[in-house]
């Protein structure tokens, strides 16, 4: 106990005595948090948007109108075909063209399949996705007042016979601060834990201390805790911190337990420590180490969800995040963050962080005794 | 009891790189032991092994009657090392680190000051002072008060005097014959071969293999050549006409000098080398015989093993 303590402590001396490491361990949450959620602000403010009509009828005429009151779309009138409409879109006119069918009316009225085509122009993805995602909720709006005031029908669905092309997207309220801001707290405590312990263990390779503390009887085991212990409590600090940033800055308050929160994130730190030691134990010098969490990092960032949306993307890379402690944990971030859920709805992404906790770290004292004896 | 005794240790690198071979040699309980060689001998090889660092790929070490293999963590709380290059924490202070190693070692600062005070009183003005900012000699002591702080039975030292001033060596030295009266055994590497005399034995280490293993008054006792020396205006064109010399003769450049040991009966010798130095028109200073140093039998014994 007093062998883990004195290393707690050393521990502590050291990072303390590092004004450059100290200092990024208390600014670089703040410039973080001031800088990013307004430059990945996704909030689209223009949308320029025309149809094509080859049916003419009511319902037809009066979806084109609704879309004049919305503050967002800047209307570009009928066009006359699908040429006219193609050349606006390639001269950057019109971001979103809507196409009705010929018998659009009236197939809908007999419950017959029919289809409103929606074309954006994805050379801005974010902007496609956002345009064809209000696109739909206007004339998905539209459709349910016409449903309730002809059919009295009052459902909360639109015909089912309607099939407006669907794309998936995550935030209704097209917030996109509410997504990036949890998400810079996963990218704060996978920092702390993973590349500050990688870099800390491999700087002891580096000057030799980590010989001149082998030579000593204590056990491995004492030697990691030792060290994670430290990093685990600068992690919790540090996601506290980030929390404290988020609610004065941006007013978002976490809508669930803020204790379970704190369980969970304890946990995620854990595997990203042994992540962080395990990257240590096959680097020979700090740069390699950097590379290899640089490489990692990356991978898991882009995979998580945190700037696109995973619903997007391909089989494959879903099959890949199975193995991203990240995505897992920006699950459960915006789940219990954003909308308050209770473990019961994050406890199987908190189950494989445990899983994932016990793994890592297992394979981070292996491979530590296997170079060490 | 031996302190240490090393059975046939072998020790490949990369499957391609023969840092050990066939290392045999035992050290007894009390005993100064030097490990004598080139740099890129095996030496610091052979004290990672020793320290429990490295895993030999062979052979049979044992410690205080203790296998180093099997009963690693009892070995580690009887040794000391202090590694070839300076390896305590730079940004902790003096005290810190000594704090932090008596812990490591489960030791007591107090009950082992009587050990290390000598060393301990030198770098206690600077008790404060950050590890890292302290002089070469400073951080030596102070790493060997680290090492010695558990009261080890046995003693590593690797190179402690590489890159050292002389005169910060020579205390060195005189602190290491302090320690041994407490003891202590003590295993010390170096590249210098005035330093190998005052151990109580030596071993003579060289491409990973021992050449020979004795006190070194019996190393220079063995001397088989007769060794003279001289001096010359221009010793580069000298070793290049001594290639020629047909005399069973082993020269070397030693400082200002060139030393020759003959392998011949110098009555008759003699005056042919000197007629062959005429020869070569070769100016040199007097040809005066003198007794070999450690560094002259090391040579010796090196070229002796090239040859077999």
């Amino acid at each position: 106990m007093r062998t883990i303590l004195i290393l707690i402590k050393k521990e502590f001396l050291q990072v303390f005595r590092n004004p450059l490491l100290l200092s990024i361990l208390i600014v670089a949450p703040m410039v973080q948090f001031m800088i990013f959620p307004f430059c990945a602000d996704y909030e689209i403010k223009v949308l320029d948007i025309a149809f094509i009509d080859h049916d003419r009828s009511n319902i037809s005429q009066e979806i084109i109108h609704s879309f004049d009151a919305s503050d967002i779309f800047v209307t570009h009138g009928i066009l006359s075909n699908k040429k006219e409409a193609n050349e606006m879109m390639k001269h950057d006119k019109v971001d979103i063209i809507v196409e009705f069918p010929a018998h659009f009316e009236r197939l809908l009225m007999n419950g017959s399949p029919t289809r409103i085509a929606i074309t954006a122009n994805a050379i801005n993805t974010t902007k496609a996705g956002i345009g064809v995602g209000y696109t739909q909720e206007i004339i998905g709006g539209y459709m349910q007042e016409y449903m309730a005031q002809n059919m009295h029908y009052s459902g909360n669905e639109i015909p089912a016979n309607l099939n407006l092309s669907h794309i998936y997207w995550y935030n209704e309220q097209m917030n996109y601060k509410n997504l990036i801001v949890p998400g810079i707290l996963v990218i704060l405590v996978t920092l702390i834990g993973c590349y500050v312990t990688a870099l800390n263990l491999v700087r002891e390779k580096e000057i030799g201390t980590i010989e001149q503390v082998n030579v000593t009887p204590i056990r491995r085991w004492q030697f990691l805790l030792g060290k994670m212990i430290p990093f685990w409590i600068l992690g919790m600090a540090e996601f506290i911190l980030g929390l404290v940033i988020m609610k004065l800055v941006f007013g978002i308050t976490v809508q669930g337990s803020i204790p379970m929160l704190l369980g969970i994130t304890a946990i995620y730190l854990f595997v990203m420590l042994g992540l962080g030691f395990f990257i240590s134990s096959v680097s020979e010098n700090q740069l390699q180490a950097m590379f290899i969490v640089l490489f990692l990092f990356i991978i898991f960032v882009l995979l998580s969800g945190l700037f696109t949306p995973t619903e997007g993307m391909p089989k494959w890379a879903h099959y890949i995040n199975y193995l991203n402690p990240m995505s897992f944990y920006m699950e459960v971030i915006k789940k219990v963050v954003l909308k308050g859920s209770a473990f019961i709805s994050v406890q199987k992404e908190t189950l494989v962080l445990v899983g994932m906790a016990i793994i890592v770290n297992t394979g981070a004292i292996l491979s530590y005794q296997e170079k060490s004896k | 009891m031996n302190a240490l005794s090393v059975q046939k240790v072998s020790k490949v690198y990369n499957k391609t790189v023969q840092a050990l071979r066939d290392i045999t040699f035992e050290i007894r309980e009390g005993e100064l032991f030097g490990l004598v060689g080139p740099d890129g001998a095996g030496k610091s090889t052979l004290f990672n092994i020793l320290t429990t660092l490295l895993l030999p790929d062979s052979g049979d070490i044992k410690i205080l009657d203790m296998d180093l293999i099997a009963d690693y963590k009892a070995v580690r709380q009887v040794i000391g090392y202090l590694p070839g290059t300076f390896s305590l924490y730079p940004d902790l202070s003096v005290k810190e680190n000594l704090d932090f190693f008596a812990v490591m070692y489960k030791s007591d600062i107090e009950a082992n000051m009587d050990l290390i005070r000598p060393i301990w009183r030198q770098i206690e003005p600077f008790s404060k002072r950050k590890a890292g900012k302290l002089s070469g000699g400073m951080k030596q002591k102070l790493a060997l008060c680290c090492a010695l702080i558990h009261r080890p039975r046995i003693l590593f030292l690797d190179e402690p005097t590489t890159g050292v001033d002389p005169v910060s060596r020579k205390e060195f030295w005189e602190i290491l014959q302090a320690i041994r009266t407490q003891g202590i055994t003590v295993l010390v590497s170096t590249p210098y071969m005035d330093e190998a005399t005052l151990c109580d034995r030596i071993a003579l280490i060289q491409n990973g293999s021992i050449l020979g293993i004795d006190t070194p008054e019996a190393i220079m006792k063995h001397f088989r050549g007769s060794l003279y020396t001289f001096r010359s205006a221009d010793i580069f064109s000298l070793l290049n006409a001594l290639k020629q010399c047909p005399l069973q003769c082993n020269y070397y450049p030693y400082g200002e000098h060139c030393h020759i040991a003959f392998y011949e009966d110098m009555e008759k010798a003699m005056p042919q080398f000197l007629q062959f130095l005429e020869e070569q028109h070769q100016e040199h200073g007097e040809i005066t015989a003198i007794q070999p140093s450690i560094e002259d039998c090391f040579i010796e014994i090196v070229k002796m093993n090239s040859h077999e």
